[in-house]
């Protein structure tokens, strides 16, 4: 199997043996921001192996949705709202979570019971539509209580599908809950996501194509569980957090403990997750990215901008700050450009005064802007030819074009299409310095520390130890928020501010006071994952008085746990009673599913029914995303006003693909299912819908 | 299609796009390295995306030659016409029985887009006129129906596309469809069904006399 994981820096191969889930090899290469799958190409083009033609799946984790959202490379959605009321929305201030600017308002919606609260405005919407549909990539519908009675997203739907092409994303089919406005956001999210997901598993199967390997293709959700390539091009959305899911798997897979704090270092961020009873644990709120709250399932994660290649610098008062800002180690930058390592001795000769705190810091080309990437502004252009001899350290940057400070130079531009690049004194220079790590240069990293050290006015060494220092007490602050939920300023001040919190927190990390002791103690392990793992987590067990797990092959576990994951599936139906016209009597139980629902006369047939159903839903559901011999488990819960959701999750392991025998090309499964599946298209058209673009 | 790899789906949109708008030339031979290039994905996906098509009646695979794009000449011209002029009042007299408010309301948006178009963007026109043709279809209410329509639809299209640049009868459509509204909301399935067949005819006839003649 070939796990792939794509994080915000390193995009990791590995190869495991399904039956021992022994991992065989490892690949590393950088990410490209602006394309994920050029290093995904890489990394499939790069790893070593004897036989592609062996591979019987390929599972993939990625951080393509949360970034695709987070920096606004998404599609542009018209999002329709049924039956929401427009004051009430407005009087919360809550359009602004609806994550994109057109919505529309219309008549329609359902009440608790499911009854139709107001009738279906279909001319407005088909109206509006017909207005929207040149400046939209994809439309999305959310009714009011549709998870009870979708009847009206579904017909928007087939009327919507009757006039335009564009791909049109039903609210209910991605959330079961009721919460109307995450509902919205989801669908809205979904819709925005449809052609950035294709576009990705479009360009990985072609780099499985070039390696001539001929499996099936899995995508990590947020819980860590998989999906089908098929599924996660319908339901992008569900990808958010699959990469810190992932890793967490990983963790468990590799470390072989079932309960455990997974502490994940990457080169950008820092995630914890929590493993208990051999499960990752899952938010019951629904996750959030780029500030937007969404309905989707996601492991619970805490993350902060912390990484190997995090900026360490000092600021205006020379006090030293760590991130958020990713930059390329010194170390590299000084092996790949001859000129760094004297730059930098020439600094260390000077008076301290003289040195500027950010005199560390460099900017350099990182390829040649062509076409769409030309840099559009003159200053953006000198800015590009000045760079183009070698880097150049920013205080003679902002001197060349005439600038005070580097809030002044727009840059945005040359960021996005990965021209430029920067590059200063990070955690990983540091484990250079120390000898752990010795990929690059190590003495450009040494004088680095000492230029710093120097500007600081202390010696390298006590330097050194304030920055780990720091990035402990950074760590250790997460972990404690993340545990207890409970919100807590990570100042730089010690005890003597006064405040209870501060000094129980400060004095727990150093426990220096004369009479009174505190200290934190972890109750699980600590698994640490990523490649700087090992010397960043020492202190942080320590300080959390706890042991540190570091398994083999760490420095690659999201993609291992790309590959560990099992493929789930959830089908949660609805039993909710029917009231009489007068709203006081019930007479019968629905039965809800997302397509329709069922009529009952009493509660216990209702219930007998939708176990039946929800298990059979969920087991087909499994087999179709390539789940082998899938089990199901059905569990209900009252969700109040004699309600009962009944949830059946179908979990297995993914069906591997068969080993194909040269010479013949036998018709693929997916062909033999396309046509058996267009015998049956026109019925699916009539009544179940599919809710996406399927030409 | 929701069964079919992402990037099959993807080739079979693109390829089948090509071979409607004649892009793809009736008869051509198909190479699928350089169909997979052009497309960015991979061969495997181009190969089973022909081999939908092929069960669309657009492709066709000739043992030993290749993949071609399938021909258009006059006898399935002849043969298309006789089933579609069959199939089409048919639908439009069950669309005139059956049609529900909500397809009617389909029908009338379709309609404004149709006014509200340019009357020389033809390929607009075209594509409304598509929509439309649909709509009747879901409004008749018949799944076996639908389904054949559909195909038959398929291989029309590049009729439409061959005759579209010769004259102007989109205008006349456009009137047609006005006349055929006024049989459904009457509920008149004699007049939606005459209608319909004279719509279907005239077509036909004009697609034959330019294949024929040239003009």
């Amino acid at each position: 199997m070939l796990g792939i994981d794509t994080g915000g820096t390193y995009t990791d191969g590995i190869l495991m043996v399904y039956a021992s889930r022994e991992v065989v090899v490892a690949q590393k290469c950088l990410t490209t921001r602006r394309d994920l799958s050029l290093g995904i190409e890489a990394v499939i083009q790069g790893i070593p192996m004897a036989d592609p033609s062996a591979i019987r799946m390929v599972s993939v984790s990625t951080t393509l949705a949360t970034n695709a959202i987070a920096e606004g490379k998404s599609g542009r959605v018209g999002l329709l709202l049924i039956g929401y009321d427009p004051e009430l929305i407005a009087s919360f201030k809550m359009e602004s979570r609806f994550a994109t600017e057109h919505y529309y308002y219309f008549a329609g919606g359902h009440d608790l019971y499911g009854q139709e609260k107001a009738p279906l405005d279909l001319p407005a919407i088909l109206e509006r539509v017909a207005a929207i549909k040149d400046q939209v990539d994809a439309i999305a519908i959310s009714a009011y209580f549709s998870p009870l009675n979708p009847e009206h997203e579904h017909r928007c739907f087939r009327a919507i599908r009757g006039i335009c092409d564009l791909p049109v994303v039903l609210g209910h089919q991605l959330s079961s809950k009721l919460g109307s406005v995450e509902r919205a956001t989801t669908a809205a999210l979904n819709a925005s996501l449809l052609g950035v997901l294709k576009a990705f598993i479009v360009a990985v199967r072609r780099a499985m194509e070039r390696r001539r390997i001929a499996a099936p293709l899995l995508v990590v959700r947020g819980d860590g569980t998989l999906m089908s390539a098929a599924f996660a091009a319908a339901a992008p959305v569900e990808t958010i957090h699959s990469g810190p899911a992932a890793s967490a798997i990983g963790a468990r897979a590799l470390s072989g403990r079932d309960d455990a704090l997974v502490i994940d270092i990457g080169g950008t961020t820092t995630d914890l997750a929590l493993i208990e009873q051999r499960q990752v644990t899952i938010s019951e709120n629904g996750a959030t990215v780029a500030g937007y709250k969404t309905a989707v399932k996601a492991a619970d994660l805490y993350s902060i901008a912390l990484g190997g290649d995090s900026h360490i610098r000092l600021e205006g008062d020379r006090r030293l700050a760590i991130g958020p800002a990713r930059m390329t180690p010194i170390a590299c930058l000084a092996d790949q450009h001859a000129g760094i390592q004297s730059h930098l001795q020439t600094l260390m000769q000077r008076r301290r005064s003289l040195i500027e705190p950010e005199a560390l810091e460099f900017w350099f080309l990182l390829r040649a802007p062509d076409g769409a990437a030309a840099p559009p502004t003159a200053q953006e252009k000198a800015l590009v030819a000045f760079l183009g001899p070698g880097p150049r350290p920013l205080p003679e940057i902002l001197a060349h074009l005439g600038l005070f400070s580097r809030q002044q130079v727009e840059t945005d531009h040359l960021d996005r299409h990965e021209i430029i690049g920067r590059a200063a004194l990070t955690p990983t220079d540091l484990m250079h310095v120390e000898g752990v790590y010795t990929a690059w240069n190590r003495e450009a990293a040494n004088c680095a520390l000492q230029v710093m050290a120097r500007c600081r006015g202390c010696d390298p060494k006590t330097l050194a130890d304030e920055i780990r220092a720091k990035i402990t007490a950074t760590i250790v602050h997460a972990t404690v928020c993340f545990l207890t939920g409970a919100t807590l300023a990570l100042s730089s001040e010690t005890k003597a501010s006064g405040d209870f919190g501060q000094w129980f927190f400060h004095n727990s990390l150093r426990d220096d006071h004369p009479h009174l002791g505190t200290r934190f103690a972890l109750r699980q392990p600590i698994v640490g994952i990523g490649a700087p793992a090992g010397i960043l987590l020492a202190p942080v067990a320590d300080a959390l008085h706890t042991e540190l797990i570091l398994p083999a092959h760490h420095s690659v576990a999201n993609a291992v746990g790309a590959a560990a994951g099992s493929i789930m599936v959830a089908e949660e139906l609805i039993v909710y009673p029917r009231v009489a016209a007068d709203g006081l009597e019930t007479v019968g139980y629905y039965v809800q599913t997302k397509e329709g629902r069922q009529l009952y006369d009493g509660l216990q047939d209702a219930m007998t029914a939708a176990r039946e159903v929800s298990r059979e839903r969920a087991f087909g559901a499994a087999l179709r995303s390539g789940a082998d011999n899938p089990q199901v488990v059905v569990e209900e819960r009252p969700d109040g006003l004699d309600t009962y959701r009944i949830r059946a999750t179908a979990m297995g392991s993914p069906r591997l693909a068969r080993r194909r025998r040269p010479g013949k090309t036998p018709v693929s499964d997916d062909v033999r299912r396309a046509r058996r599946r267009s015998e049956v298209a026109i019925d699916g058209g009539e009544r179940g819908e599919i809710s996406h673009g399927t030409g | 299609m929701e069964l079919v790899e992402v990037d099959t789906r993807l080739a079979y949109e693109t390829v089948r796009e090509k071979i409607v708008s004649l892009a793809l030339a009736p008869g051509a031979l198909l190479n699928e390295q350089a169909l997979a290039q052009e497309i960015q994905t991979g061969v495997e996906p181009v190969r089973e995306a022909l081999r939908l098509l092929v069960y669309d009646g657009l492709v066709t695979f000739t043992p030993r030659h290749g993949i071609y794009v399938a021909d258009i000449n006059l006898t399935d011209l002849e043969q298309l016409s006789e089933i579609r002029l069959t199939l089409e009042p048919l639908c439009a007299r069950l669309a005139a029985l059956r049609c529900g408010q909500d397809e009617w309301t389909v029908l009338e948006a379709l309609r404004a887009q149709q006014l509200a178009a340019d009357p020389q963007d033809s390929q607009r026109l075209l594509d409304i006129d598509h929509k439309f043709h649909q709509a009747l279809t879901r409004a008749a209410g018949n799944k076996y129906l639908a389904r054949s329509l559909d195909l038959l639809f398929g291989l029309s299209q590049r009729l439409w596309t061959v005759v579209l640049p010769k004259l102007d009868f989109l205008s006349d459509a456009v009137a047609e469809h006005l006349e055929m509204m006024d049989a459904i909301r009457h509920q008149d399935a004699d007049q939606a069904e005459k209608l319909m067949y004279r719509h279907v005819k005239t077509f036909y006839d004009r697609v034959r006399r330019i294949l024929q003649t040239g003009k």
